[in-house]
C-alpha cells in the first residue's frame, strides 16, 4: 500500500505522533490488505519491468554500501542521497541520476567509467563490472518510479506521549489493583500531569490539522533564493511577475530562467548539474513540476496585488526571509487568525484616492484627531466575503 | 392593486392549500425516523454488519484525520505567451453566429480556457446585450459527450490528409462528369467565407450551394422581392415606433435578431427620468410567446384566422388613407378598428410585424407598412439584416436531384437535415443515390451518423471568422483558445480541398486588406487597422444615404384574395415554435439550456404540446396527462392565453445519441411541418389528438413559488401613473425600535425594472456561468432542487383564457435585516459591511435554518456533490468540463447553502482596481454577471451610498418598491413597479 501510493514520497513534515497515530491505525488495515494481495497473487517472486525485485534489492545494498563491490565496498549513497534532505546538499540525488539513467541507457557506465565526468571529486577511482552497473540501473529503476525516500526525523514528540501514556497505566494500575503508595495523591498527581499532557498534544495537533507550517519540500531542481537573491542580488519582482497586478504572484516560466541561464551555464555549487535541467525541459518541451510550498485552500482568495501594490507589504512579511533559505519553507502558518491579526493590526494608504468617496465618517474621526491611521479591518478588512466567495 | 395573480391552472382553480400534487423541496409530512427506517426496512442488521461498519467508520476516521496533506504542483508555463498573465482575466472580441441568432461577443479566458461569454458594448448590432443561448455557448466547446475528436469515414477515425485526398478525388470526378455537388450550410453571414465559397464553385463548377434553415422566413425574404425588388430583410426600429403591432412574431424571444429588438423595444418603455410616455405594444397571435407576455394588449386568433385580421387591418387603413379597399366582406375574428385607428394616428411612427412564413400575409404586411409611412422610419429597407437568407424550396428540390441520381456528392456543413428536415426520412433514403457524403460538424447529430465522412469541425470560440449580420457593420471572430482536438473549421477544409496552400487566417487578412481596409481613413496601415478591429471586435463605417428601393403594390390584389379565402376552421390547429432556450434543437446537448425554466411555461428539460384551458377542460385533460397528436405520444401542459382550440409544440427536441443533456429528452415536432406553395408552414390543421390513460411528470418551476395573495408583484397602467404618480406608491412600514444599520464605504444595491425586464432569461445563464450553478438534471428540478441562484417568476393575471403576464427575477433581496442571518447556528452566513449578505460556504452545515426563515426563498441547498458526479454534473464532471469554471468562485460541495452573493468577485475585482489605480469607483464601473447579460437593461446594480448614482436615483422614483417591505426585512433589492400602456388618450 506504501509503495502504490505517490503521496508517501512526499516530504510534507508532519508531527511525529501524527504519523505514529497514522501507522498504529493503518497498520491493522495494511496487514489484512496484505494478506489479500499475497493470497491473491500467490506470492513469490516476481519481476517488474526489466528487472526482478531481487535484483533492485542487490543494486540498493551495492549503492548503499551494505555488500562490496568486486572492487571492495563502495558507499554510492555518502554523496547521492536516497533520502530526502532538509538541509541542502548539492550533490545529485540518487532519485536524479536514476531518471537520467532512465533516460539514457549507457548514463552509468559512462558516468563510471569516467568518460562523461572526469575530473569529476570522487569518480577517479570507481569501476564496476558490468553486472555490477546492471544492477545498480535495476535500482535505479525502482528509484526513478518511486522517488527518494522520505527524511524522518526522530519522533521525540511520540515517545514522550507515549510514555506519558505509559506512566498513566502504571498510575492507574497502582490506583486501582496495587495500591502499594501510601500517598494516594501521588499516583492521582501523575495522572492528572499526565493527562493534561496529552490534552495539550492532542489540541495543539488538532488545530495544526490542515496547516503546512514548517513545510519544505525538495523541489525537482536545487533552486536556491539564497544564492540568487542574497548573493546575486536579484529582486523577488524579476522572477514573480505577477505580484504587482495579479493575484498570483507567479512561478517564473522555463524562459525566464533562461534569460540568464542561457549564458551562465555553471553555478558555484552545483556545477552544470542542476541548471542542465532548465535546458533539459526547453529540449524536452516539458515544464519543470515545482512543489507548491505556500498553498492556501480553495475557498480563500488571495490577492497578491492587493498586499504588495496597495498594503505595501514586504514579501518577507510573509514568506519570511526567502533570501536566507536554500530550500524554501513555510515559515507562517496561514491560518484565517493569522490574517486575521494582520488585518486588524495593519493601517491602509488612506490617502489613496478610493477612499476619497464614501468614508466620511472615518474621514471625519481622522480630522478631528480621533485617530489616526484607518486599518483593515476598518474599511471591512475582516468581513467574510473579502477573501470568500 | 387587488387583482388576483397565479402562477398554474391547478392554483387557480384549486388554491394553494391543495396543491399536494406538487412535491416540496423536503418532503413534509415524513418524519426524518420515518425516512431512516424506509431505508432499512428491508435489510437486518446483524452481528456482522455491526463490525462492518465499526471497522469502516474506524478505517475512515483514522484516513481521514491522519492523511498527509497532498503535494500540489505548481507548474509554470514552459514558455510564457507574453499576454497571459496567470491569475487575471483577458478578453477577445469575437462574433457569435449559429446560423440563427449573432452577437459580437468579448470571450473571458482565464489562464487560455474561455470561461465567460460577455457582451461586446462596441457593437450597434446586438448594443452590450446577449440572449441565454449566447450565454451558454461557452459550455458547448467543453461538450465531453458529443464532440468530434477527429475526422471519421465509416465512424473509423482516419486522417484528414486521408479523407481531403479521398474528398478532392471525388469532387475531381464529379466535376468532369457534371454531376452535382450541393453543398448544405446554414445561413452563411461571413463576407470571407462567401467569396471563399464562390472561389470554391470556380474551382468545381458543379458546386451547388445551398443555404438551409430549420426555421426559415423564406416567404418574408421572397414578399420583400416583390414589394421591393430585393430578396432581402430589413432592419427594424421598435425604438423609433410609438405603437407597435406584432402578428403571431415573436420578436423578443426569437424572431431575427431578438438581442437588438429587446434594447429598442425597451429603450422607449422605461419611463425613467421624469418620462411619461411609453409606446403601446398590441399582440396578436395563436400561441402565448415571450412577446406577448410583455404586450400592454393581447388579442388571441388562430393561426387560420391571420389571413383575415390582416386585410381586415388592410381595409381599414386603406379606408382612412382614403385608398381602395378590397375584400371588404371579410371579417376580423376579433376587434381591430381601435388597433387600426391607434396605428393610423401614428403615422410614421408605427410598425406592424409578422412572424408567419406565409407569402401572402407578409405582401399585405409590407403594404400596411407602406401605408402607414413605415419605411424609411421604423423599417430601414436599405440595411438589409442578413442573418436569415435559405429558400426553403431548395431543399426540396435538391432531395429529388438526388432521387434521380443526379448528385454525386453531397457535403453538409453544421446542419442536421436528417433531424430537422420533415421529411428527414425519404431524405435519407435519397442521401442513399449520392456516391460520397461528407458531414463537417463540430458535434455528432443524426446526419453525421448517416454520412461517409465526417470532418470534425472547431467550435467558434476556436475559429477565425467574420460576420456582415446588418449590411455595413461587420464583426471579426478571432480563436479564444487553442482547438482542444484534431479539428478544423470549415474555410480550412475548403481550401484544402480547393488545394489552395494558404491559411484562412492570411485569407481573411487578405480580404479585409483588400475590402474594408480602403473603406476607412482613421488608420494608416493595414497593421493599425487590423489589430484596431480585432480588439474591438467591430467595424462599422459610417455609409452614405442611399436611394430607397421604391415600394411596388405588385401581387397585393391576388394576395389580399388569398388570404381572403383562408377558411378559419373549429378544428384543433397546430403550431410549432421554438424555445427561447433550445431553439431550432442545434443547442440541445447544452445542460444550461436544457434546465432554463422557458420563459411562459416555466417547463424544463423537456417539450410538451400547450392546450388551452378551454379546450383542456372540455376534454378533461390536464397538465401532465400524455396524449396522442397524430399517433405522437406527448405530455399536455395547459397554458393560459392560447387560442381557442389551439395547441403548440416547440421543435428543438426529441434527438437521439447526440449527448447526455439532448438525448430522448422531448418529442421531435419537425415531422409536423408541411411544404405549402414552397415553404414550410410552421402551423398545421387537420391533426387528431386523444387522451390517454398515462401520465407524464414534467419538471415545472413555477409551482415552486407562489405569491399567496401578496403584493409581491405591483402594476398599473400609464394613465394613473402620469395622472396620479403618488398613488402607486409602495407605503411604508418603517417604524423600529432598533438602531438603523449604517453602511461605511459602499452599500451595494439592486434595482429591477419590471418595465424592461422581458423574462428571456438570459440573466440566469450568465450567473450559471459566472458562478458555477450546478445543473441538477430532471429528476432533482422536479423536487425542487434546482440551483439557479436568479429565478424569474412568472405570474399570471385575473382570467385562464387571456390573462396578463408579469416576469419578475428574484434573487437573493442581501437585506438589511437579513432573516437568514440570525437564525444560523454557525454563524455561516453574515452581513457585510457593504451591506452584503455573505455566505461563508465552509462554515455552513446545512441546517437549512435559513431556507426555512428566508421570506423570499432564494436560497439553494447542494442537496449532492453535483460538481465532477457522473450523475448530475452534466458540465461540470470529467476535465473538459471543468475547464468552463470561473477559478474566483468556489466550486460547492454537498450539503451546504448557497445564493445570489451580488457577483462579489466582481465587485472586489473592480475595487482592487481601483486603489491601484488610485481613483475613486464610478458608478456602473461594477455590474454583476445578471445585469451585463441583460438585453434590456432591466437590472441596475450600484452603490446606494453614493447619492448621485443610478440606483440612489431609481431609489427616489415612486415606482420603486421592495418586496414583502412589511416584515421590514429591508432589502437591498428593489423593484421597479410595471406600468402597462392601456390606450388611453392621456392630457398631462
Amino acid at each position: 500500500m506504501f509503495q502504490s501510493d505517490k503521496t508517501m514520497n512526499i516530504s510534507r513534515h508532519y508531527l511525529a505522533f501524527n504519523k505514529a497515530l497514522n501507522r498504529f491505525l493503518l497498520l491493522t488495515l495494511i496487514l489484512f490488505t496484505c494478506q489479500l494481495t499475497m493470497a491473491s497473487e500467490g506470492g513469490g517472486q516476481h519481476q517488474k519491468g526489466k528487472y526482478t525485485e531481487l535484483e533492485m534489492m542487490k543494486g540498493e545494498r551495492l549503492f548503499k554500501g551494505l555488500i562490496p563491490f568486486q572492487e571492495g565496498f563502495k558507499d554510492c549513497a555518502s554523496c547521492h542521497y536516497t533520502k530526502t534532505n532538509k538541509e541542502i546538499d548539492w550533490n545529485p540525488s540518487a532519485y536524479d541520476l536514476a531518471v537520467l539513467s532512465r533516460e539514457d541507457t549507457a548514463y552509468l557506465s559512462g558516468a563510471i567509467s569516467g568518460s562523461r565526468f572526469q575530473g569529476v571529486k570522487g569518480h577517479e577511482e570507481v569501476s564496476l563490472t558490468n553486472k555490477e552497473t546492471e544492477l545498480v540501473e535495476a535500482y535505479f529503476s525502482k528509484l526513478a518510479d518511486h522517488g527518494l525516500k522520505k527524511h524522518k526525523p526522530v519522533p521525540e514528540k511520540t515517545l514522550i506521549f507515549f510514555g506519558t501514556g505509559f506512566l498513566m497505566l502504571l498510575a492507574l494500575i497502582e490506583l486501582i489493583f496495587l495500591k502499594k503508595i501510601k500517598i494516594k495523591a501521588i499516583p492521582v498527581l501523575v495522572l492528572l500531569v499526565a493527562l493534561g499532557f496529552h490534552l495539550k498534544v492532542v489540541s495543539e495537533e488538532a488545530i495544526s490539522l490542515g496547516r503546512s507550517e514548517n513545510y519544505a519540500p525538495n523541489q525537482p531542481i536545487k533552486f536556491s533564493h539564497k544564492v540568487h537573491v542574497k548573493q546575486n542580488k536579484i529582486d523577488c519582482k524579476y522572477c514573480h511577475t505577477g505580484v504587482d497586478n495579479s493575484q498570483n504572484a507567479g512561478i517564473p516560466s522555463n524562459n525566464l530562467c533562461l534569460n540568464c541561464h542561457n549564458v551562465v551555464r555553471e553555478g558555484s555549487n552545483s556545477g552544470t548539474f542542476e541548471i542542465n535541467k532548465i535546458h533539459r525541459a526547453a529540449e524536452q518541451e516539458e515544464p519543470i513540476e515545482w512543489k507548491k510550498v505556500h498553498d492556501l485552500p480553495d475557498h480563500v482568495f488571495f490577492s497578491h496585488a492587493t498586499h504588495v501594490q496597495n498594503g505595501n507589504l514586504d514579501c518577507a512579511e510573509c514568506h519570511g526571509q526567502v533570501e536566507e533559505m536554500h530550500i524554501v519553507e513555510q515559515v507562517e502558518d496561514l491560518s484565517m487568525g493569522w490574517c486575521i491579526e494582520c488585518h486588524r493590526e495593519t493601517e491602509v494608504d488612506f490617502d489613496n484616492k478610493y477612499y476619497s468617496k464614501n468614508f466620511e465618517e472615518l474621514h471625519q474621526k481622522m480630522e478631528e484627531g480621533q485617530i489616526d491611521a484607518v486599518t483593515v479591518d476598518e474599511v471591512g478588512g475582516i468581513n467574510c466575503m473579502k477573501c470568500h466567495y | 392593486m387587488s387583482h388576483k395573480y397565479w402562477t398554474s391552472i391547478e392554483e387557480k382553480n384549486n388554491g394553494v392549500e391543495n396543491l399536494d400534487k406538487f412535491q416540496d423541496e423536503i418532503p413534509h409530512n415524513t418524519s426524518v425516523q420515518q425516512l431512516i427506517q424506509d431505508d432499512l426496512s428491508n435489510k437486518t442488521t446483524s452481528r456482522r454488519n455491526f463490525l462492518k461498519w465499526c471497522g469502516f467508520t474506524f478505517a475512515s476516521t483514522a484516513i481521514t484525520t491522519s492523511c498527509e496533506s497532498p503535494v500540489k504542483k505548481a507548474i509554470p508555463y514552459l514558455n510564457k505567451p507574453e499576454e497571459v498573465t496567470p491569475g487575471k482575466a483577458s478578453f477577445y472580441a469575437t462574433s457569435f453566429f449559429d446560423g440563427e441568432e449573432y452577437a459580437s461577443v468579448l470571450v473571458k479566458t482565464r489562464e487560455g480556457r474561455p470561461i465567460k461569454i460577455e457582451p461586446n458594448d462596441l457593437s450597434t448590432v446586438t448594443k452590450g446585450g446577449s440572449s441565454a443561448r449566447i450565454q451558454a455557448s461557452v459550455l458547448s466547446l467543453y461538450d465531453r459527450d458529443n464532440r468530434y475528436h477527429h475526422p471519421l469515414k465509416e465512424g473509423k477515425k482516419i486522417s484528414w490528409e486521408k479523407m481531403d485526398e479521398e474528398v478532392k478525388q471525388t469532387l475531381k470526378n464529379a466535376s468532369s462528369d457534371g454531376k452535382e455537388i450541393a453543398l448544405v450550410t446554414p445561413n452563411i453571414i461571413s463576407p470571407s467565407t462567401r467569396k471563399l465559397l464562390s472561389e470554391f464553385n470556380e474551382k468545381y463548377p458543379t458546386v451547388n450551394w445551398i443555404q438551409y434553415d430549420p426555421v426559415s422566413v423564406s416567404a418574408m425574404l421572397d414578399a420583400n422581392k416583390t414589394s421591393f425588388g430585393k430578396r432581402i430583410i430589413p432592419s427594424y426600429h421598435f425604438d423609433n415606433a410609438r405603437v407597435i403591432a406584432g402578428i403571431n412574431a415573436d420578436f423578443l424571444g426569437t424572431w431575427l435578431l431578438p438581442v437588438d429588438y429587446t434594447d429598442q423595444y425597451i429603450r422607449n418603455r422605461k419611463l425613467e427620468e421624469g418620462e411619461t410616455n411609453m409606446s403601446r405594444h398590441i399582440q396578436i397571435e395563436s400561441m402565448m410567446t415571450l412577446t406577448g407576455t410583455n404586450a400592454d394588449q393581447r388579442m388571441r386568433i388562430k393561426p387560420s384566422e391571420e389571413g383575415a385580421v390582416l386585410v381586415a387591418l388592410y381595409n381599414e387603413l386603406a379606408m382612412k388613407a382614403g385608398q381602395t379597399s378590397m375584400q371588404q366582406n371579410v371579417q376580423s375574428p376579433v376587434d381591430i378598428t381601435q388597433l387600426a385607428d391607434e396605428l393610423y394616428s401614428n403615422r410614421k411612427q408605427a410598425l406592424v410585424v409578422c412572424g408567419t412564413n406565409d407569402y401572402h400575409h407578409q405582401l399585405i404586411v409590407n403594404a400596411i407598412n407602406q401605408m402607414l409611412g413605415s419605411y424609411g422610419k421604423t423599417i430601414d429597407i436599405n440595411t438589409p439584416i442578413n442573418i436569415r437568407q435559405a429558400e426553403d424550396k431548395s431543399m426540396p428540390e435538391l432531395m429529388k436531384r438526388m432521387g434521380k441520381g443526379e448528385v454525386s456528392a453531397t457535403v453538409f456543413y453544421d446542419v442536421d437535415p436528417l433531424y430537422d428536415y420533415p421529411d428527414a426520412d425519404k431524405l435519407k433514403e435519397a442521401l442513399k443515390n449520392t456516391d460520397v457524403s461528407v458531414t463537417l460538424t463540430t458535434q455528432a447529430n443524426d446526419t453525421s451518423k448517416e454520412t461517409l465522412y465526417v470532418g470534425a469541425v472547431n467550435h467558434y470560440l476556436e475559429s477565425w471568422g467574420d460576420a456582415e449580420p446588418v449590411k455595413g457593420k461587420y464583426s471579426l471572430a478571432q480563436p479564444a483558445i487553442r482547438r482542444l482536438y484534431d479539428t478544423r473549421q470549415l474555410e480550412e477544409v475548403l481550401l484544402s480541398w480547393m488545394e489552395e496552400d494558404i491559411t484562412f487566417y492570411d485569407y481573411l487578412k487578405n480580404h479585409w486588406e483588400n475590402t474594408y481596409f480602403p473603406e476607412q481613413n482613421e488608420y494608416s496601415s493595414f497593421r493599425d487597422f487590423w489589430s484596431h478591429t480585432l480588439q474591438d471586435g467591430v467595424f462599422e463605417p459610417k455609409y452614405e444615404n442611399r436611394p430607397r428601393p421604391s415600394y411596388s403594390e405588385k401581387g397585393l390584389a391576388s394576395s389580399i384574395q388569398k388570404a381572403a379565402k383562408e377558411q378559419p376552421s373549429e378544428e384543433l390547429e397546430l403550431i410549432l415554435y421554438e424555445k427561447v432556450g433550445i431553439g431550432n434543437g442545434k443547442h440541445a446537448n447544452n445542460p444550461w439550456l436544457q434546465e432554463l425554466p422557458d420563459p411562459v411555461t416555466k417547463a424544463t428539460w423537456d417539450n410538451y404540446v400547450c392546450l388551452p384551458p378551454a379546450y383542456a377542460k372540455k376534454h378533461g385533460i390536464e397538465t401532465e396527462d400524455v396524449v396522442e397528436v397524430n399517433g405522437v405520444k406527448i405530455p399536455a401542459l395547459v397554458q393560459p392565453g392560447m387560442a381557442d382550440n389551439v395547441m403548440a409544440i416547440a421543435v428543438g427536441y426529441g434527438k437521439h445519441n447526440t449527448g447526455k443533456a439532448a438525448s430522448d429528452v422531448g418529442v421531435n415536432a419537425y415531422p409536423f411541418i408541411n411544404y405549402n406553395g414552397g415553404y414550410k408552414q410552421y402551423t398545421r390543421k387537420g391533426l387528431t389528438l386523444s387522451k390517454t390513460e398515462e401520465k407524464y411528470t414534467l419538471a415545472l418551476t413555477q409551482s415552486h413559488h407562489r405569491m399567496e395573495g401578496r403584493e409581491i408583484v405591483r402594476e398599473t397602467n400609464l394613465e394613473t401613473f402620469v395622472k396620479d404618480p403618488e398613488s402607486i406608491k409602495q407605503k411604508k412600514h418603517d417604524t423600529t425600535l432598533y438602531k438603523e444599520r449604517e453602511f461605511e464605504g459602499h452599500h451595494w444595491a439592486l434595482v429591477v425594472d419590471l418595465n424592461a425586464c422581458t423574462g428571456c432569461g438570459a440573466c440566469a445563464i450568465a450567473c450559471q456561468s459566472e458562478n458555477n450553478v450546478p445543473v441538477v438534471g430532471k429528476e432533482e428540478v422536479v423536487k425542487k432542487r434546482i440551483m439557479h441562484w436568479i429565478r424569474i417568476d412568472r405570474y399570471y393575471k385575473e382570467d385562464e383564457n387571456s390573462p396578463e403576464v408579469v416576469h419578475q427575477p428574484v434573487m437573493c433581496q442581501h437585506c438589511d435585516n437579513a432573516p437568514c442571518e440570525n437564525v444560523c447556528p454557525v454563524a455561516a452566513t453574515t452581513h457585510s459591511n457593504e451591506g452584503l449578505n455573505q455566505m461563508s460556504y465552509n462554515r455552513c452545515i446545512g441546517t437549512k435554518y435559513c431556507i426555512n426563515n428566508c421570506p423570499y426563498k432564494v436560497r439553494r441547498f447542494n442537496w449532492y456533490k453535483y460538481a465532477g458526479n457522473d450523475k448530475y454534473g452534466f458540465n461540470s464532471a470529467g476535465e473538459q468540463g471543468q475547464m468552463e469554471l470561473n477559478p474566483d468562485v468556489t466550486v460547492r460541495s454537498r450539503g451546504v447553502v448557497e445564493k445570489c452573493s451580488f457577483c462579489v468577485q466582481r465587485i472586489q475585482e473592480k475595487k482592487e482596481q481601483a486603489k491601484l489605480e488610485n481613483r475613486q469607483l464610478e458608478d456602473g464601473e461594477v455590474t454583476p454577471a445578471c445585469a451585463q447579460a441583460c438585453p434590456a437593461n432591466a437590472l441596475i446594480f450600484g452603490d446606494l451610498n453614493d447619492p448621485n448614482s443610478r440606483v440612489s436615483q431609481l431609489l427616489k422614483s415612486n415606482r420603486n418598491y421592495h418586496l414583502l417591505e412589511e416584515l421590514h426585512t429591508k432589502p437591498s433589492v428593489s423593484y421597479m413597479t410595471k406600468v402597462r400602456n392601456m390606450g388611453a388618450k392621456i392630457e398631462a
